[in-house]
């Protein structure tokens, strides 16, 4: 990757940031968070929680303004199907015989990182 | 929990069972799968049947959805099972009891409602030969369903009227069977013969044709009228019968031609394709055989004006269904058969410049640029034409003459009587035979009703070995004289109407 070192460490705090808003607002709605950052084979997932007796998986987005582009945008297809497989894994290495499904959390942060919205999509994949 | 629905798909003329298998798993990532040789239009049935079912204010199950298309190994295609997939669905989130022994059938709208669907009909055939007892049909397609006796077709306006009849909220009644009356409509043609001035013997020509189903070939200067005389003979066809009406529909219906609450076809088909039509659209084909203008025509007229002006490979594609009344449409993946029983009317100029034995006008054609014309129009598709005839250029005197005669013209309607006189003596004729007309006739038949006499025989003979007649045409002028001879109510067929039936005979191959 071309970027800089410092570019892609911002990037990375931006991404903290969006899941730990992300898990505040899961757990204030009655979600148990069980996994943060759950890294498989292939990559992370941001959040695993409980809603009920469903096993949820969490993919967080985070942008800064959206004057290039939005946080929704950047699930595209490849992106989901990347979840899936993801989600998949974890399904198997921990045997899991429950109901699942795949949520995304898009949060936009202003220029001083207040939160200027946030927006929970359940259920993606189907 | 795994639910069956029961479907079926038609492949040509033919149906077979299909069953629907939705699996709704209670564990793993929420999906909606299509298995089971899905083409595209299959494919596409997932976003119509979850965006349909969300605006019916059901709740779409967040679950692993797997819905199987058995036999596996057929491909699937068209958009028919939008409706047994949604109610294998319903059935699985609700709980419903499914009807025993039914058949579903239909497109869905994204608002859940329902769209007309093709081949309808071929679904509720389909279910009386097998002993299904219901089907379940869009309302709009529920006509066509229904003139089948036996079958309750259950017209259905929405999935949530469907819903409501499967948790018994409320009664639904089956379609009104509809019995095929003596409505039967005659096919309306532009012009009337009265309007035709002139062109006593084409107008015969057309009447016999028109009686025993023989083809005819009209061959004239421009504007002497063969385009009308082709168009008005449509209007002295007898109506189809209940048989044959349900052949015609059931091809029409197949190719999705029946229009919205549309039921059985009561007008004989009359088709005039354009001269650039390609072979597939005149004889039928695609990877899935669809039925080309030959099979659309059946049991009417196929006009092909401007006969030799038609490609030659298309025109040759005509030589077995002329013959054979239905042809075979064989693909790689699938053979299918449909019946073309028509009546070729055909037209063409006698030269490029149109004008060959005009009496005023000088044909500005060379001799071999008329043979050339000519051989466009190959022998043996020539041969396969009954009647043969000129039709002579109109005398304007006669035309300005226009008033007073057109009182003494026949009307299409009185010559159409005639025709159905006609056409009753070879029903009565051909009664256990299998066939409808004269044309039909194969040389057992017409051992069987052609007797000829001996000094009839021998007017035949004498005129084959003149004409250089073919062993085709030689039992073609039998067929013809046949007709000529029920028109007139004879039982015989007498020298007379030999004389004239011989006066239709094929004449490319006398050399002027």
């Amino acid at each position: 990757m071309k970027t800089s070192n410092g570019v892609k460490t911002k990037n990375l705090e931006t991404g903290y940031m969006g899941e730990a808003i992300a898990k505040k607002y899961l757990e204030d709605n009655g979600y148990r968070v069980v996994e943060l950052n759950y890294r498989t084979k292939y990559a992370e997932i941001d959040l695993i929680a409980y809603d009920k007796d469903v096993l949820v998986f969490i993919e967080v987005r985070t942008k800064i303004g959206e004057q290039f582009g939005t946080p929704e945008e950047t699930i595209n297809k490849n992106k989901i199907s990347r979840l899936i497989r993801n989600a998949e894994a974890y399904i198997a290495i921990k045997n899991c015989q429950k109901e699942c499904r795949i949520d995304a959390f898009c949060v936009v942060l202003d220029k001083n990182r207040k939160v200027e919205r946030r927006n929970h999509y359940k259920n993606i994949t189907l | 929990m795994l639910i069956k629905v029961s479907s079926a798909s038609n492949s040509g003329l033919q149906t077979i069972a299909i069953d629907v298998e939705i699996n709704v798993a209670g564990k793993g990532l929420p999906a909606f799968e299509i298995i089971g040789l899905p083409n595209k239009a299959v494919d596409e049935s997932r976003d119509r049947v979850k965006t349909a079912i969300i605006n019916s204010h059901i709740q779409f199950p967040s679950r692993r959805i797997t819905i199987n298309l058995a036999p596996a190994d057929i491909p699937k295609e068209g958009s028919f099972y939008d409706l047994p997939i949604a109610v294998g669905i319903l059935a699985s989130v609700v709980g419903y009891q499914l009807p025993e022994e039914s058949l579903f059938f239909g497109e869905l709208s994204l608002d859940g409602t329902l769209r007309h669907t093709r081949g309808a009909l071929l679904l509720s055939l389909f279910a009386k030969e097998k002993g299904i007892k219901n089907i379940f049909v869009p309302k709009a397609s529920a006509n066509e369903a229904a003139i089948v006796k036996g079958v309750n077709v259950y017209p259905i306006e929405s999935l949530n009227q469907l819903s409501s009849y499967f948790s018994g909220e409320i009664d639904l009644q089956p379609a009104k069977y509809i019995e095929a009356k003596d409505d039967w409509m005659n096919a309306q043609a532009e012009f009337d013969m009265a309007e035709i001035l002139g062109q006593e013997q084409a107008k015969r020509a057309a009447e016999i044709s028109a009686s025993g189903g023989h083809n005819l070939f009209l061959v004239g200067t421009p504007g002497s009228g063969k385009t009308m005389l082709a168009r008005a003979l449509a209007g002295i066809l007898p109506s189809l019968s209940e048989k044959e009406s349900l052949e015609v529909t059931k091809i029409y219906s197949a190719s999705g031609r029946i229009p919205p609450e549309g039921s059985l076809v009561k007008t004989r088909p009359f088709r005039a394709p354009h001269h650039t039509i390609s072979r597939v659209g005149l004889i039928g084909g695609s990877t899935k055989p669809q039925p080309g203008e030959v099979s659309l025509s059946h049991r009417g007229i196929l006009f092909l004006d401007e006969f030799s002006e038609f490609p030659r490979s298309v025109l040759e594609a005509l030589r077995q269904p002329l013959e054979d009344g239905s042809l075979t449409i064989s693909r790689s993946r699938e053979r299918v058969t449909y019946p073309s029983r028509f009546v070729l009317i055909a037209s063409a100029n006698p030269c490029p410049c149109g004008y060959l034995h005009h009496p005023k006008k000088p044909c500005l054609c060379t001799s071999r640029e008329v043979e050339k014309y000519r051989k466009r129009v190959s022998g043996p598709i020539l041969d396969r034409i009954d009647l043969h005839i000129d039709v002579p250029v109109v005398d304007i005197k006669e035309l300005a003459k226009d008033r007073r005669l057109k009182d003494e013209l026949e009307p299409s309607a009185i010559i159409r009587g005639r025709v159905i006189r006609a056409r009753e003596t070879q029903k009565n004729r051909f009664f256990d035979d299998g066939i409808h007309t004269n044309a039909e006739m194969k040389n057992k038949h017409i051992k069987k009703h052609c007797p000829l006499s001996k000094e009839v025989r021998h007017l035949l003979q004498q005129a084959g070995m003149n004409f250089q007649l073919s062993a085709r045409s030689y039992y073609k002028m039998i067929k013809v004289a046949r007709t000529i001879a029920d028109l007139d109510d004879s039982r015989d067929i007498t020298v007379s109407h030999m004389a004239e039936a011989l006066q239709y005979r094929p004449r490319v191959q006398e050399r002027e």
